[in-house]
C-alpha cells in the first residue's frame, strides 16, 4: 500500500515536473512569474482533446499541442511581456505579473467558450489500457509512459542548457543579460527559445494530466499553477534540478496526505509547508542559485 | 435619479464592496509590500463576523468591529515573518497564506460549514453602512496621503534603500501597512458577510487576489480615486456591456494587459498626474503674463 503510494506520487511529481520546470525556467531567465502559465498548460490538454475528437492519431495530438503552447508562449512573451522589457520601468516585476494574470484570463474565457464551461475527456481507447503486476505493485502502461517520456524530456532538457551553445547562451543571458548582449548573444533569440521550451513542456503536462485523470475543463490549469509555486519555492527560484527534485517530493508528499489524513487537510499541509519553507530557506531546500546547473540571476 | 439608484442599488453595493478591498490592497502596494493578502484577511474577517454573530449571539456591530480587530491582528502577525522577503518573495509568500486560510476554511466543517459555507445569515448590512464604511477609510487613506506617513510609504515604494538612508524604517512602516490593510480587509470582509447572507470560502481564492489587483492596476496606485476609479471599471464593465457578458473574464484579460502596457501608473494615477501638469503650466503661463 505504501509502496503504491510512493508509485503513484512520483508518477504525478513527473508531471508537476514537467509544469514547474518551465515556470521556473522563465524566472530563472527573465525574472517574471509567469502565471499564464497554468493557462498554456490547460491549452494543451485543450488542443490535444480537440485533435484527437477530430481524428487525428493520439501521438500526432501530442506533438501539436506542445508546438501550439510553445507558441503561444512565445506569443504572451511578444505581446506581453517585451513592451515592458523595453520600457524597463522600475516595477516592471509587478507590471508581467499582472500583464500574465491578463493573458491567463483570456486563455481561460476561450477555453470555457469553446467547452461551453462543461468537463470533457478523451475518447475511450485514447491510450491502451493496460496494467502491470509485480511486487505487490500496480503500474499502468499510460504511468509508464508518462515517466519515460518525462525522463527523456529533462534528460534532454540538461543536455540542450549544459551542451549547446544555444544552451550556453540562454544561461549567460540568466546570469547577465547586458554582459551576454555584449558577447554578441542575441537576447530576444533566448528569450524566443525559454518561451518555447517553457509553453511546450506546459502543453504536455497539460495533455498527460488531461489523459491520467480523463478530465479536460478550462479551470485545470489554476491548481497546478498554484503547486506550481510550491515547487519552485522548495526548490529555489531558478534552480532547475531543484525543481526536480521538490516536484517528486511534492507528488508523494500530496499522495500520502491525500491518503492518510483527514480530506481537505492535505492543500493546507502543502501551503503551509510553502510559507514555513520561504520564511526560513527562501532560496529553497537545495541551496538556490549557487547549484551548478542553477539558472539565475545573481 | 432616485428611480435610477434604486435600480442599481446592487451594482453600488458592490462597487462599495470592491472598493474596500482594493482601498486594502491599495495600501500595502502603496508602501512597496507587494501582498496578496487581502483575500486571506477579507476570509478572516468574514468567518469571523459571521461566527461571533450566529454561535455568540453579539450583536451587529460588535462582531464587524472583531472583524475588523482579527483582519488587523493578522495583518501584524503576517507582517512579521515577512518583513525579510521583498518582491516576488511576498507574493507567493501571502498567496500560500491565503491558500492555507481558504483549504483551512474548507477542512474546519463543523466550525465554518466546509465547501457549503455558512448560509442564512441574518442582513444587518445595507448601502448605508457600506457606504459609511467606504467614507471612513477613504478619509483614511486620504488624511495617511497628506501626511509623513504617506511621504514615508511614497519612499519605501520607490526606493527602499534611499528611504533607509533618511531613515525610514521600512519594518515599522512595513508592519504598519500590513496592520492597515489587514484592518480593512477584514472589516470589508465582516460587512461582506452580514450583507450577502452567507459566506463560502470560494469566495476568497484566486478570483478575489485577481479582481482586487486588478482595480489598484485599472485605478492606480497612490491616489485616493484611483482604486475608486478601478473598482468601479470592474463593477460597471459587466453592466454596461450586457452583450459581453459572456466574455467577461475576456475583457477584463484584455484591458488588464492594455492598462499595463499604456497606463503603467493605473488609469486614475495617469490622469491626475495629467491634470497638475495642466495647471502646472497654466500657473506657469499666467506668471509670465502678470
Amino acid at each position: 500500500m505504501l509502496g503504491q503510494q510512493i508509485l503513484n506520487g512520483l508518477v504525478s511529481g513527473a508531471i508537476y515536473a514537467l509544469f514547474a520546470l518551465g515556470f521556473n525556467l522563465i524566472f530563472g531567465v527573465q525574472k517574471v512569474l509567469n502565471l499564464a502559465h497554468g493557462g498554456v498548460f490547460m491549452s494543451g490538454a485543450f488542443i490535444a482533446y480537440y485533435a484527437v475528437v477530430s481524428g487525428l492519431p493520439f501521438w500526432v495530438a501530442l506533438l501539436l499541442a506542445m508546438l501550439a503552447c510553445g507558441l503561444i508562449s512565445v506569443l504572451i512573451d511578444v505581446l506581453g511581456f517585451q513592451p515592458l522589457r523595453r520600457r524597463s520601468h522600475a516595477d516592471s516585476e509587478f507590471g508581467a505579473i499582472v500583464i500574465s494574470i491578463g493573458v491567463d484570463l483570456i486563455l481561460a474565457s476561450l477555453a470555457q467558450r469553446m467547452s461551453d464551461t462543461k468537463v470533457l475527456s478523451f475518447p475511450f481507447g485514447t491510450f491502451p489500457v493496460e496494467f502491470f503486476r509485480g511486487w505487490g505493485l500496480r503500474i499502468s502502461l499510460l504511468q509508464i509512459a508518462i515517466v519515460l517520456l518525462v525522463a527523456l524530456l529533462l534528460a534532454g532538457l540538461v543536455l540542450y542548457l549544459q551542451r549547446t551553445s544555444f544552451g550556453r547562451q540562454i544561461r549567460a543571458v540568466a546570469i547577465n543579460e547586458r554582459a551576454a548582449a555584449l558577447l554578441g548573444v542575441s537576447a530576444r533569440a533566448v528569450y524566443f527559445q525559454t518561451f518555447f521550451i517553457a509553453g511546450s513542456m506546459a502543453g504536455l503536462a497539460g495533455v498527460l494530466i488531461g489523459l491520467s485523470f480523463n478530465s479536460v475543463h478550462f479551470l485545470m490549469g489554476e491548481p497546478y499553477m498554484l503547486k506550481a509555486f510550491v515547487v519552485v519555492v522548495l526548490g529555489g527560484l531558478g534552480n532547475l534540478p531543484g525543481a526536480v527534485a521538490a516536484s517528486l517530493l511534492l507528488g508523494i508528499l500530496q499522495t500520502m496526505t491525500v491518503a492518510y489524513l483527514p480530506a481537505g487537510l492535505s492543500d493546507t499541509l502543502i501551503f503551509s509547508t510553502l510559507f514555513v519553507v520561504l520564511l526560513f530557506w527562501p532560496n529553497g531546500l537545495f541551496g538556490g542559485a549557487t547549484v551548478p546547473a542553477g539558472i539565475g540571476r545573481q | 435619479m432616485m428611480d435610477f439608484l434604486r435600480a442599481n442599488q446592487p451594482v453600488f453595493d458592490f462597487f462599495l464592496l470592491a472598493l474596500g478591498f482594493a482601498y486594502s490592497q491599495q495600501i500595502v502596494l502603496r508602501c512597496g509590500v507587494f501582498s496578496l493578502a487581502t483575500a486571506a484577511f477579507a476570509a478572516l474577517g468574514a468567518y469571523a463576523c459571521a461566527l461571533l454573530l450566529t454561535r455568540v449571539g453579539v450583536p451587529a456591530f460588535v462582531a464587524i468591529a472583531a472583524a475588523l480587530a482579527i483582519g488587523a491582528l493578522a495583518g501584524w502577525l503576517v507582517s512579521v515573518p515577512l518583513a525579510h522577503l521583498r518582491g516576488v518573495y511576498q507574493a507567493i509568500a501571502t498567496l500560500g497564506l491565503v491558500e492555507v486560510i481558504v483549504s483551512l476554511a474548507l477542512y474546519a466543517e463543523p466550525l465554518t460549514g466546509g465547501a457549503v459555507g455558512l448560509n442564512s445569515l441574518p442582513k444587518l448590512v445595507g448601502t448605508p453602512e457600506l457606504l459609511i464604511a467606504v467614507l471612513v477609510v477613504g478619509y483614511l487613506v486620504h488624511s495617511i496621503s497628506g501626511s509623513g506617513l504617506g511621504r514615508s510609504f511614497d519612499a519605501l515604494r520607490q526606493d527602499e534603500m534611499v528611504a533607509a538612508s533618511l531613515g525610514i524604517s521600512s519594518r515599522r512602516n512595513h508592519a504598519l501597512a500590513f496592520v492597515l490593510s489587514g484592518a480593512i480587509g477584514g472589516l470589508f470582509g465582516g460587512l461582506q458577510s452580514l450583507y450577502a447572507y452567507s459566506v463560502q470560502p470560494t469566495q476568497f481564492g484566486f478570483a478575489f487576489m485577481v479582481s482586487s489587483l486588478t482595480a489598484i492596476i485599472l485605478g492606480g496606485r497612490r491616489s485616493l480615486l484611483g482604486p475608486a476609479i478601478g473598482a468601479a471599471i470592474l463593477t460597471l464593465l459587466p453592466e454596461l456591456a450586457r452583450p459581453l457578458a459572456e466574455y467577461r473574464p475576456m475583457v477584463n484579460g484584455v484591458i488588464l494587459i492594455l492598462v499595463v502596457v499604456f497606463l503603467p501608473q493605473g488609469a486614475g494615477d495617469t490622469l491626475f498626474a495629467a491634470m497638475r501638469h495642466r495647471r502646472a503650466r497654466l500657473a506657469a503661463a499666467a506668471a509670465v503674463k502678470v
